[in-house]
């Protein structure tokens, strides 16, 4: 890669809603994070509409602007499968990721089909420094660890600090625990060399997965929420990504898996131990 | 070609042969039995033990052999039938005494050596289907010697041919120093698990230690998925955690990638690590810690050249290790360590290379210093007396010290291999735990794991302690000498506190000060406070109890007349100053944590309040009658006015003050136990509940039964254990030992498993960082004091049995008041074997004396309807 000029591409879909600042504003964060260059891509359905309010939204920022025509959910999709494009940021909500119709349907079809990753801007989000702190909740999945390595690690540079958490579910609590303080620190270190070897730490908590991301975003000063998901809008699948978009004003960032992630039993041993602090907490 | 290096040898051999060949020699080069005499001779000075057995008298065959062997190998003659063995030295011969059969004696023989049938190979003419003269025949070897490698000589009487050339096959492996094999009883091997994900756990399980220093099973070409680590017992370093010291089984391939094929073999009987593969790529190697010289280390190898690469055989425990090295001709040195304290390592290693194949040889000692730099002369002292005895030699002392130890610890388990196997396990890394003389820090991961930092708990005074005074009296001592060296921290520990006497701290490393930590970070970046340090300090009668199992187990009054009685004396002394007497006269302990952690903080916690009173009492015990009658007299009366937690109402001890007030929550309504419920619920949710951890009340039954209420077991069980969620792994086998005495050994046998399979099935995820002793402490205890049901009382060892179904009979031995004794049970015998006489009480019944010998004494076989104390 060239370092003058990236060749990856990260596409802000973008209207004339209110949102459409903060995207870009976002987007251009994201384009630092991956190095790559942003360009902002408006979709019209009637080219007679005229493109001087996105068109100067965009020249604000210096982001290239790219006009389309067509439906916009299919044509960004087929824009965000262009060979460059390595990520998309939109505007959206709980409700991009609730199924059924409604609104937000073009930000639903961009995250039902998109092939890569997607951030999420949520409409209340705030101004935000450059995005250092990722935060990854992790329920210990293979294909949750499989996107992350395929898609995330590739995308970010090496010095973000990327901090996982994994909630404890009935399914994925340690049957013993003797010492926590000794022996979380050895399911911890087993837990992210099996699914995120990369990470700077990794926490654990009990009680609710949304409570839980949302609390600990704000408390470590997360710049980025990072989510596995399957694309399924049903409410089995939906739920942790429903209950963050509407509970934090941070970008989501949604990495999609290959194949439904069931809630894992807890992680097998470890192989190589991974660097990074444990902390214990229980609410 | 067999392909294998065998330890012994049975050889049928029926030639009418003269030692030296006549004037004019025979045709038939059968009869010339020189070039067997020389075999035999060259296999004793390779240290092969060697069996002969004839049709006739071994006389006559040692008349006609003429051998003369210098050991160490043994020679033995016999005939087929009949009860004369006779050893063959190169003095001449004499007859073993004994009665019995002698091929029967002779594989005790080797047994007591550690070679077992598997390490045997059987030269004997073969039986073809049909053969008319099966019925003549005596048995096969085989069934003297089992899972033996078999020749079939042929079917002519001699084949001398192939008999020589099978022995010049084995006098070649060892001259190539061969990777040795081992005996792979599926009853004595654990085969480890393979695969990346589970390297690390691999390495936990395969830990060779030998109680004074100990080497996890890495495999020779570490790779990013391994964790190699020696450590030396009590040695830390200046952050309180177990130094890690040089490595010495390491290889660095040409091709770093994936590990090479072959499987992996833990030989729990003999104490060595095997690898072996039918792949031509395949490495074998067979790697020791030996039982029978304590700095001494070793292995073998062979493979393809690329995977055993020559160069300095010793590596640093990690990048950022201060780790020093240097050479001295062919001997390689290395040295960890810094402010106060090291471990050296020497070594020296032997390579053959044959094409692309090669063997190496790797001889390895140490030396360490608790308290100063480790000095590598002393190491290379060491190796030099290593390399005059041999790796072959000290293997065979390795296997013979195991042989021995296994003689006081063994486990049979009729009907259920896979327990046994799990029970011998467990077995096995305890007599690995702890050295068997000075001093022995025994932390909750051993030497198997970095895991705890090598930090001792309660985990080492009433888990495996307990095991070891039964298994491995001497190494049970260790322990305790670990404690009363540091008796004067305890001491000033307590009079940091404004109390008396020894207060001995819940964690403890190098100087036996409090190394708990204080506090973790919390979610805001605040520390939250960690109360075991300050708070659970029932650690300090656990130290006395200890110390009171261990004399009354084994009979060493001098112990608790000597270096014991601090142990007891000034533990009751810490009571006395830390019981408050309110106004109407009754005594509690404010304050504290119980083993249950889950609730902190507590008043009057029934455990504490129990073992505290035995405390005073059996501290008083020492100072009746002398001029400390009068603090003896007062620490009877503060034991009797303890808050106990008794219920006369409900039969029930209240866990702590409050307790029954708490919400009544259940396990069914959270979970399947095992579960870190706090970790699910939140701990102040399950502090406000009436679900605990692990056993507390009913620790007190198990530790001193005697202190409690008669009858009061079954209803403690009835009521605890379905709030106990198990969420800690020295859990189980208590509650699995309680059961089988209540009179369900059924329920106990459900816990018992999941206890032995514990670090096997890695339940936790957290067996990668070190095997939990304190579990296998407990699978042992659940055995003896539970399955067994044994008990000392004033001499006389008490059996009583409460067996599973699927248990066919359950056999211990063990050693109690200075003599080996094996107790085994089945439905309707108790079998006892001991050395010297032996008061044994079964079942409630009146007492046996058993002579020397074996005695089988009858029961009744029926499960016990009542509680048994």
């Amino acid at each position: 890669m060239s370092p003058e000029q990236p060749t990856h591409e990260v596409l802000a879909a973008l209207d004339a809603s209110a949102a459409a600042g903060a995207v870009l504003d976002t987007a251009v964060r994201v384009g630092r994070l991956t190095d790559s260059t942003v360009v902002a891509v408006h979709v019209r359905s009637d080219p007679a509409v005229p493109v001087d309010v996105v068109a100067s939204l965009a020249e604000e920022r210096g982001i290239a602007l790219r006009v389309l025509d067509g439906d916009p959910g299919p044509t960004l999709i087929e824009a965000l499968r262009g060979p460059e494009a390595i990520a998309a940021v939109i505007g959206g909500s709980a409700r991009s990721v609730r199924p059924g119709p409604g609104a937000c349907r073009v930000s639903r079809t961009i995250l039902e089909q998109s092939d890569g990753p997607v951030v999420v801007v949520p409409p209340d989000t705030g101004p935000h420094q450059e995005i250092r702190r990722l935060l990854l909740p992790l329920e210990g999945s293979e294909a949750s660890s499989r996107a992350v390595l395929d898609q995330l690690v590739p995308l970010v540079a090496t010095d973000i600090e990327l901090e996982v958490l994994h909630v404890f579910t009935p399914a994925t609590v340690p049957p013993m625990l003797d010492q926590p303080t000794y022996d979380l620190d050895t399911l911890g270190k087993a837990f992210l060399s099996r699914h995120c070897p990369g990470a700077s730490r990794i926490e654990f908590r009990g009680g609710g997965v949304v409570d839980q991301v949302t609390r600990l975003s704000v408390d470590h000063h997360a710049d980025l929420i990072v989510l596995t998901w399957s694309q399924s809008p049903s409410p089995r699948h939906a739920q942790v990504v429903r209950g963050v978009l509407a509970a934090s004003s941070l970008p989501v960032l949604l990495l999609p898996v290959l194949a439904v992630a069931p809630v894992d039993p807890a992680p097998a041993p470890a192989a190589a131990p991974a660097s990074g602090t444990i902390t214990l907490v229980h609410r | 070609m067999i392909g294998a290096t065998f330890e012994a040898i049975a050889l049928r051999w029926d030639g009418a042969a003269q030692s030296d060949p006549p004037s004019d020699p025979p045709s038939d080069p059968t009869v010339d039995a020189s070039g067997l005499r020389e075999r035999l001779e060259a296999l004793s000075a390779a240290g092969v033990h060697v069996v002969l057995v004839s049709e006739g008298p071994p006389e006559e065959t040692q008349r006609r052999l003429q051998a003369r062997p210098g050991g160490p190998g043994t020679l033995h003659l016999c005939a087929e039938r009949g009860s004369t063995l006779l050893a063959v030295t190169g003095d001449g011969s004499a007859p073993v005494p004994g009665g019995g059969g002698a091929l029967g004696r002779l594989a005790t023989f080797f047994e007591d050596r550690g070679v077992t049938g598997g390490l045997t190979l059987v030269l004997e003419r073969g039986r073809a289907p049909g053969d008319a003269t099966v019925g003549d025949r005596p048995p096969p070897l085989t069934d003297v010697f089992p899972r033996a490698a078999v020749v079939d000589t042929g079917v002519a009487v001699d084949d001398a041919g192939q008999v020589l050339s099978v022995l010049d096959e084995q006098l070649t492996r060892r001259a190539e120093r061969r990777v040795p094999q081992i005996d792979q009883d599926p009853a004595w091997t654990v085969p480890l698990p393979e695969g990346r994900d589970h390297e690390r756990m691999a390495e936990a399980l395969a830990t060779l230690s030998n109680g004074c220093a100990g080497t996890r099973g890495s495999r020779g070409e570490v790779g990013p998925d391994a964790a190699p680590l020696f450590l030396v017992n009590g040695v830390y370093g200046a952050d309180d955690h177990l130094l890690p010291g040089p490595l010495w089984t390491g290889f660095d391939p040409t091709d770093p990638g994936l590990p090479g094929p072959g499987q992996r073999m833990l030989d729990l009987r003999g104490g060595t690590l095997y690898r072996f593969g039918d792949d031509a790529g395949a490495l074998r190697s067979l790697r020791f810690v030996s039982l029978a010289s304590p700095e001494a280390m070793a292995l073998r190898a062979e493979g393809p050249a690329s995977l055993l690469p020559t160069g300095d055989p010793l590596r640093s425990p990690s990048p950022s290790a201060a780790c020093t090295f240097e050479r001295r001709g062919d001997h390689y040195g290395a040295r960890t360590g810094d402010h106060g304290s090291g471990i050296a390592v020497a070594a020296r290693e032997r390579v053959v290379t044959s094409g692309d194949h090669r063997i190496v040889e790797r001889l390895a000692t140490w030396s360490a210093d608790r308290t100063g730099a480790a000095r590598l002369d002393d190491a290379y002292g060491r190796l030099v007396a290593v390399e005059a005895r041999g790796f072959d030699r000290s293997l065979a002392d390795h296997r013979h010290a195991w042989a021995r130890r296994w003689a006081d610890a063994d486990v049979t388990i009729d009907g259920d291999p896979a327990a046994e196997l799990a029970a011998r396990f467990a077995v096995f890394q305890l007599l690995s735990a702890a050295a068997a003389h000075g001093e022995s820090a025994v932390g909750a991961r051993g030497l198997t794991g970095t895991g705890y930092a090598g930090h001792v708990f309660w985990d080492a005074d009433v888990f495996v302690l307990p095991a070891l005074v039964a298994i491995h009296p001497a190494a049970a001592r260790s322990m305790l000498e670990y404690r009363i060296r540091r008796l004067p921290t305890a001491r000033a520990a307590a009079l940091a506190l404004g109390r008396s006497g020894a207060r001995f701290p819940w964690e403890s490393a190098g100087d036996g000060s409090d190394v708990t930590p204080r506090e973790v970070t919390g979610p805001d970046g605040e520390p939250v406070a960690i109360s075991t340090g300050p708070d659970e300090e029932h650690i300090v009668a656990d130290v006395a109890w200890a110390a009171a199992h261990y004399a009354d187990w084994t009979g060493d009054a001098d112990f608790l007349a000597g270096p014991g009685r601090p142990l007891l004396v000034d533990t009751a002394r810490y009571w006395a100053s830390r019981v408050e007497s309110d106004a109407d006269g009754r005594g509690h302990i404010r304050g504290v944590v119980g083993p249950d952690e889950y609730h902190v903080h507590v008043d009057d916690n029934a455990f504490t309040n129990v073992m505290a009173r035995w405390n005073l009492r059996r501290g008083a015990a020492f100072l009746q009658g002398t001029h400390g009658a009068d603090e003896a007299s007062t620490w009877l009366g503060l034991a009797a006015s303890l808050i106990d937690g008794w219920d006369p109402a409900t039969q029930l001890y209240e866990q702590f003050d409050g307790y029954f007030a708490h919400e009544p929550l259940l396990m069914s309504e959270v979970g399947t136990p095992p579960m870190a419920v706090d970790m699910l619920l939140g701990a102040e949710r399950v502090s406000g509940s009436q679900l605990i951890k692990q056993a507390d009340v009913l620790m007190a039954h198990h530790l001193v039964p005697e202190e409690l209420e008669r009858g009061s077991l079954r209803p403690c069980l009835d009521f605890y254990e379905p709030r106990t969620a198990h969420g800690s792994s020295l859990s189980p086998a208590i509650s699995a030992s309680l059961w089988a005495r209540a009179g369900d050994p059924e329920r106990a046998l459900g816990l018992f498993r999941m206890a032995a399979r514990l670090d096997l099935d890695d339940t936790t995820g957290t067996t990668a960082d070190g095997l939990h002793l304190a579990t296998m402490g407990g699978v042992w205890q659940a055995l003896a004091f539970g399955f067994l049901g044994l008990a000392a009382e004033a001499g006389t060892l008490v059996v009583r049995p409460s067996l599973p179904a699927a248990w066919g009979a359950l056999a211990l031995s063990f050693r109690f008041a200075g003599q080996p004794v094996r107790v085994r049970a089945d439905a309707d015998h108790v079998t006892v074997t001991c050395r010297a006489p032996l008061t044994v009480a079964v079942d409630g019944e009146g007492p046996t004396r058993c002579p020397p010998g074996t005695t089988a004494i009858r029961w009744t076989g029926a499960r016990p309807t009542g509680e048994r104390r």
